[in-house]
């Protein structure tokens, strides 16, 4: 059904791009000695075109000898020059599709494919660098009727489409994380200036710099700060708002279909059946406008990189039950998350208030106007009573929720029937107390992947236990619908 | 409260541990040998030799004297037709409960020490990583190893 058959010549252009720039990194050094020696280098100006040409038609070869087609269940991909290489992968062990178009491929109307397996690494199993798009549907098409449809999913019309609005795209882009990455760095890099400057004493200029706000003159240097600054949010606004641009989900029968870029059009097909669990993350910027987002946590290789995993960017908080009962059912919550018990707030203060207040104490040791640093243990008692009244967690017939917080608050969302091991631990302080951490480990691309909430009641701890395992019916929970 | 798993991992497992903990602290010893040659040779701090001597000392009475025998009384475990359950932990005790349609492969492991005592030690391994039973007699590993893989493959589940 499905012929061997080559790529778009277009993917010539591709791979001399790839292999050219491993190959200059190879050879940069063996060039910079050639070009340094006055005999090699007439030498060289002969070669080079000789090298190119010959690499040139090593990559028309390669081209040449790329072949892909389907035979059986399995996506087979023969390639190689000098050493011939065939990769056949079985549908059902193909874990997402992903079709994605850069510039140059735009142009043409072409788009790239990458199908991931569950196998380590970060590399796709098979790229497919040029496809025209008709080609790339109907490939997709087959490649996703192999993959194994969930059962409990059930109806067939469980279809739905989820936009992201303009209003959350600039909420997204504002709040989003990137902008502290950004402020640090601006800050390394003052103290860098300062150092340049050959003046050690940074507080000293703090302060000089607020006496001349103070006295309304701005300085020009804190000027160009202010301005490098500005200049670095609207970098990452405009990375946040190219990246996730025109944001669009739809839930088909055994798939979600993300698709997303201003520039890049990235498209990427999750299988239900792959999903692990759902993490929702409320962010100390978004959780008092009341937004959330939702990850998931999947098998595949692109789940490595922090933006290959979400779900939905930004969502009101209002809204969160009814998209997951539409997109991802398996997943939604209702009911009570059950609190730790008032013995274990004692410790989630304490682990917040020690490690800062030894900081405090040496601040003030050793810094001048050190003891302002005692607004940390401050802090840290804050944030402790908050992880301890938001930690929670609710077990249900399919499933279990932990809730905690570091600083922003996540939620997990695991079924019972993705449960890789469970765990109970306790450490000897929490002995007498009779309190101990649950974790749940789930699979996930980097092999481990364990939620923990600390601090619960060892007594419920063995409950969940008891009524996760065996005892009450197997680990692969009824199918509800 | 849920019951303890019954199941004790070998008794010879504390002469075996005693064992590897002592060449292990013979190969920790080379390095205040090292620093002492270095001190002599460039003049550094003496000090430090006894620092790291009393150190090591320290760390050897802990894992061969206390460790062993530690380890080995919290040492669990329970192999049931749903789940493997274990127990262990010297400070810090943890039971782990892995659900039987989760396990992806078992193997059992001899290294020359363990042979020496007639040990293996099993290892089950989950999608999300891997759980060891330390040492166990060779039959019982065997056995326990064939029981799991049996039971494991009641279920065949893809991930």
């Amino acid at each position: 059904m499905y012929k061997p058959q080559r790529l778009h010549p277009l993917a010539i252009l591709e791979f001399i791009m790839r292999k050219g720039y491993s190959l200059v990194q190879a050879l940069l050094p063996l060039f910079i000695i050639a070009i340094a020696q006055e005999q090699f280098r007439q030498w060289l100006l002969l070669a080079l075109p000789l090298l190119l040409l010959l690499f040139l038609t090593y990559t028309i070869l390669y081209w040449l000898r790329y072949v892909f087609y389907i035979s059986g269940q399995e996506l087979r991909v023969e390639y190689g020059v000098l050493v011939r290489k065939k990769r056949y992968i079985p549908f059902e062990r193909i874990q997402t599709v992903q079709v994605s178009a850069g510039v140059l491929q735009r142009l043409l109307g072409l788009v790239k494919v990458q199908v991931e397996t569950a196998g380590t690494g970060n590399k796709a199993e098979f790229v497919l660098d040029a496809l025209t798009r008709a080609k790339a549907e109907e490939l997709q098409q087959i490649l996703q009727s192999g993959v194994k449809p969930v059962a409990e999913t059930g109806g067939e019309t469980a279809y739905s489409e989820h936009q992201l609005p303009t209003r959350s795209l600039l909420l997204l882009a504002t709040t989003s994380n990137s902008i502290g990455v950004v402020i640090s760095g601006m800050l390394v890099l003052i103290s860098q200036l300062d150092d340049f400057f050959g003046q050690l004493d940074v507080w000293g200029k703090v302060g000089a710099y607020a006496q001349h706000l103070a006295a309304g003159r701005m300085s020009s240097i804190i000027l160009a700060v202010l301005l490098l600054l500005l200049l670095a949010w609207l970098l990452s606004l405009g990375g946040t708002i190219i990246q996730f641009g025109g944001f669009k989900l739809r839930r088909e029968t055994s798939h979600i279909n993300i698709s997303r870029g201003v520039f890049q059009k990235q498209q990427i097909s999750i299988p239900l059946s792959r999903i692990q669990a759902v993490k929702v993350v409320e962010s100390l910027l978004r959780q008092p406008l009341g937004m959330v987002s939702i990850q998931v946590v999947s098998i595949s290789n692109t789940g490595t990189q922090s933006e290959g995993n979400v779900l939905f960017p930004l969502l009101p908080k209002s809204e969160l039950a009814g998209f997951l009962e539409k997109v991802a059912p398996e997943f939604n919550m209702s009911g009570e998350v059950q609190r730790l018990p008032a013995r274990s707030r004692r410790r989630y203060l304490l682990i917040n208030i020690i490690p800062t207040l030894i900081i405090a104490l040496l601040c003030t040791i050793y810094l001048p106007w050190g003891f302002s640093g005692f607004i940390l243990p401050l802090l840290g008692a804050v944030l402790g009573a908050r992880q301890y009244a938001d930690a929670g967690y609710q077990v249900t017939e399919d499933k279990i929720l932990l809730r905690s917080r570091c600083l922003g608050r996540v939620t997990m969302i695991i079924p019972r029937r993705r449960i890789q091991s469970l765990h109970v631990s306790q450490n000897p302080f929490q002995v007498r107390s009779h309190l101990s951490n649950l974790g749940v480990a789930v699979a996930s691309c980097n092999t481990a992947s364990t939620f923990k909430l600390k601090g619960m009641d060892k007594q419920k701890c063995s409950d969940i236990m008891n009524f996760l395992s065996g005892k009450r019916g197997p680990w692969t929970a009824p199918h509800s619908r | 409260m849920r019951d303890n798993p019954e199941q004790r991992i070998d008794a010879k497992a504390v002469p075996y541990w005693r064992w590897s903990a002592a060449i292990e602290s013979a190969f920790l010893l080379l390095i205040p040998t090292g620093y002492h040659w270095a001190q002599q040779h460039w003049h550094w701090p003496a000090w430090i030799t006894f620092v790291l001597l009393g150190a090591i000392l320290t760390y050897a009475v802990y894992a061969i004297v206390f460790k062993p025998i530690i380890t080995w009384r919290t040492w669990r475990y329970q192999v049931s037709e749903q789940e493997i359950d274990l127990l262990q932990g010297v400070f810090v005790k943890t039971r782990t409960l892995i659900p039987m349609v989760r396990v992806q492969h078992v193997d059992t492991e001899q290294g020359p020490l363990l042979r020496r005592f007639g040990l293996s030690s099993v290892t089950i391994s989950t999608a999300a990583g891997s759980h060891r039973i330390p040492a166990l007699a060779d039959e019982a590993a065997a056995l326990l190893r064939d029981q799991i893989s049996v039971l494991a493959r009641v279920v065949d589940e893809d991930v």
